[in-house]
């Protein structure tokens, strides 16, 4: 049986460097470079730099 | 005890203690002997008192008036049935005894009793608050995130002081074009 299609997006998890485990998810074409940008943490209350999530092996 | 001990001094407190604790000291007077734990009296040797007959020793070991560790408040094993009496004073009234004997000074010629103060003391100490980890070379286990939150904390605060040069690094590399570190 034919595997399914890959979608042309993906869910990517960016996380806050600031390192309190907050994240939030987005949607990227697959092909581009990952996520990075300045957002807010609630958390420590600042404007923080969020990074895409390395991806595991079989996704 | 050293005042309470001076039979003048005695006299002096018992004219100002209530009816019910002078009652209660009139019925067992202050002694050394009271047993501290359930009390198991055993048959008095024949020898020793030669002038009563063995019947006389087992009555007397038998019933409580004669029995001169007898404590009204712990449980009391009769040597002749081998059945035990529970305690004369319940721990409600105990613990009615021991606080008016404690508001007029003389806690210290009650029998042994668990409401005393000292025993009570002794207890804390050694169980704690029967919390687990108060008590004595114990400590608080905690949950996993009170037990982690400093590490936590340390963490976070060591990652926000290199948060603007880790901007302006991400700056300069072209906002993540050249960015090789990318967190797991």
């Amino acid at each position: 049986m034919a595997r399914r299609a890959k979608s042309r997006t993906i869910a990517v998890r960016i996380i806050s460097m600031a390192m309190t485990g907050y994240y939030r998810t987005m949607v990227r074409p697959r092909t581009s470079r990952p996520l990075s940008m300045l957002k807010y943490d609630p958390v420590v209350r600042k404007q923080v730099l969020f990074l895409e999530q390395k991806r595991g092996g079989n996704k | 005890m050293a005042q309470l001990s001076n039979p003048d001094t005695l006299v002096k407190v018992a004219k100002t203690l209530p009816p019910r604790l002078l009652e209660f000291f009139r019925r067992f007077p202050p002694t050394n002997d009271y047993a501290t734990g359930p009390q198991r009296p055993t048959l008095p040797p024949p020898s020793e008192s030669p002038s009563l007959t063995p019947a006389t020793d087992i009555l007397k070991a038998s019933i409580v008036w004669t029995d001169p560790t007898f404590n009204p408040f712990q449980p009391w094993k009769n040597p002749i049935t081998g059945r035990w009496r529970g305690a004369m004073y319940g721990l409600r009234r105990q613990a009615d005894i021991v606080n008016m004997a404690r508001r007029y000074g003389v806690e210290e010629l009650l029998p042994h009793s668990a409401k005393l103060g000292w025993v009570k003391e002794e207890k804390r100490e050694q169980h704690g608050l029967r919390v687990k980890g108060t008590g004595e070379r114990q400590r608080v286990k905690g949950k996993e995130w009170e037990r982690t939150q400093k590490g936590r904390l340390e963490k976070r605060r060591e990652a926000m002081l290199k948060m603007p040069e880790m901007i302006q690094t991400w700056k300069e590399r072209g906002h993540g074009r050249g960015w090789k570190k990318w967190p797991k």
